[in-house]
């Protein structure tokens, strides 16, 4: 482990403040202690995408440092029979490049492949993705579909938390200051199923997106056993649409109507107006999507 | 106080550096190392003016702590040429008009070469992918596009 007072040298730093310390411990446990010690004033250093852009100019400000970029422990995509358990550091390349992810979780992986731009994918890591809990982080909404559970580690002791229940606010969420997010468990969907991902922004890379929507559902025979609809920068925190799945289930595909449900969609999200485009555009949109989602699942199954 | 020791292999050459904490390897390059190819551009991650090659795939080196790539084999702009002159990539570049200012050239010819590297014959689509996270201002990126067409079938590289 390296721990190692030192002076800043960015360019990105205008004062002359001090830092204290930076760790980069080779295990998840000695982060753990690590994290334990420190609490709130150290922060997590992964791919450092989004800790580049909210810190811009003034990097000096983080005191201490936790890289968790050595511990090969955090990275990795293991299939059982059950489900698919994925490791905090895991970067987005990874996940795209999985061909398992692809043929059991297709959603996930065309949402991992749509990140940013390659540079981006190539550092960003699921872990950050989660713990930004940006209404528009991009794996969120596919993690919502699937039911994804995160795994929160301190010094001794973890508990499992229902992405559902992750997610409090815009950029806010159930985390502990001594806690380390370090496992995604995403369990294998029982029956045959089909899914649909699309995020929709102004220009395709780069784009933080102005809405993005993913459903999947689950059959047992014609009918739908089993939905999964969540949708990113609808909201304070991306969300899962219950009430919407709820009209899904027990039905086959022919018997939905899709302006209906398009509605419905519209009535259940409370879009935010920003940069990226206004509450209305977002509500048609989402109408839109809705439409679109159910008739790409309906060709494809045929 | 003190800083910490990094070893980095860049463009082939070992180097034994002192970094801070919140050095980012953008910074390394230019200031450490002078290798001035490299260019800084929008600062977050938007523009890719400042990708290098890191263990064999792009990034934004100004979206990197150096803290954090000790060990690693990095390849910049300035790694392209060697004796025999001119990379493949550089001259279909200049043939293919694919430079105006430039700024963007070094970042983009980055992304191009991690392409390649790892997928010698990219399809157009493959391409795009490739370089969506550079941007020009100047150019076009149909000519750029082909310039990187150009370069995997005619020489390959
Ligand atoms: C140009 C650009 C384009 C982008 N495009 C997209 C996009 O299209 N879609 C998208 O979703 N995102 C996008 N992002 C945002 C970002 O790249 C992703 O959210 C990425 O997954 C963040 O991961 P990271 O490893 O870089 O996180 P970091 O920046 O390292 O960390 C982010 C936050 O999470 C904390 N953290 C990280 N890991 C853990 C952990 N294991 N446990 C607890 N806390 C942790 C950090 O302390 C920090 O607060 C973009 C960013 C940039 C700069
Ligand atoms: S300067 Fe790094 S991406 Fe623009
Ligand atoms: S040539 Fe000027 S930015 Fe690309």
């Amino acid at each position: 482990m390296k721990k190692s007072p030192m002076k800043l040298e960015s360019s990105q730093t205008i004062s002359g403040v001090d830092f204290e310390n930076y760790f980069q411990p080779g295990s998840l446990k000695e982060a753990l202690e690590i994290k334990a010690e420190y609490g709130r004033d150290i922060t997590i250093a992964a791919g450092t995408t989004d800790l580049f852009v909210a810190y811009y100019e003034r990097l000096h400000t983080i005191k201490n440092w936790l890289d968790l970029s050595k511990i090969d422990e955090l990275k990795y995509i293991k299939f059982s029979e059950k489900n698919v358990k994925i490791g905090a550091m895991t970067t987005h390349l990874a996940l795209k490049e999985s061909e398992e992810l692809k043929g059991k979780f297709p959603v996930l992986q065309a949402a991992a492949a749509d990140v940013g731009s390659p540079q981006i994918r190539s550092r960003g890591t699921i872990g950050g993705n989660i713990a930004t809990s940006s209404p528009s982080g991009d794996l969120l909404t596919p993690l919502l579909s699937y039911q994804a559970r995160f795994k929160l580690e301190t010094a001794g002791k973890s508990r499992w938390a229902a992405a559902e229940e992750f997610f409090t606010g815009p950029k806010q969420n159930i985390m502990g200051p001594k806690e380390i997010l370090t496992e995604i468990e995403v369990p294998l969907p029982k029956n045959d199923s089909s899914g649909y991902w699309i995020k929709i922004g102004r220009r395709k890379a780069l784009v933080i997106s102005t809405l993005n929507f993913s459903l999947v559902l689950e059959f047992n025979k014609e009918k739908i056993s089993r939905a999964g609809l969540a949708m990113g920068s609808a909201a304070p925190t991306p969300v899962r649409l219950k009430k919407i799945e709820e009209m899904l289930v027990g039905k086959s595909l022919d018997e939905l109507d899709h302006r209906k449900l398009g509605e419905e969609v519209k009535k259940q999200i409370a879009p935010i107006d920003d940069v990226r485009g206004t509450k209305e555009y977002r509500e048609d949109v989402a109408f839109e999507t809705m439409i679109n989602a159910l008739e790409d699942i309906e060709s494809r199954r045929g | 106080m003190a800083k910490l020791d990094v070893e980095l292999t860049v463009n082939g050459e070992k180097y034994n550096l002192k970094v801070g904490s919140q050095e980012r390897l953008l910074d390394t390059i230019r200031k450490q190392l002078k290798l001035t190819g490299t260019k800084e551009g929008c600062s977050v991650g938007e523009c890719g003016a400042c990708t290098v090659i890191l263990d064999d795939k792009a990034v934004n080196s100004c979206m990197v702590l150096t803290a954090q790539v000790d060990g690693s084999q990095i390849i910049t702009v300035e790694g392209l040429e060697s004796k025999g002159g001119l990379h493949p990539l550089q001259k279909a570049f200049i043939e293919k008009q694919a430079i105006q200012c430039g700024f963007c050239t070094p970042g983009m010819l980055m992304s191009a070469l991690a392409l390649i590297k790892e997928n010698p014959q990219p399809s157009k689509e493959e391409i795009k992918t490739a370089l969506e996270g550079n941007l020009c201002r100047c150019t076009g990126y149909q000519q750029i596009i082909e310039a990187v067409e150009a370069a995997a079938e005619e020489w390959g590289v």
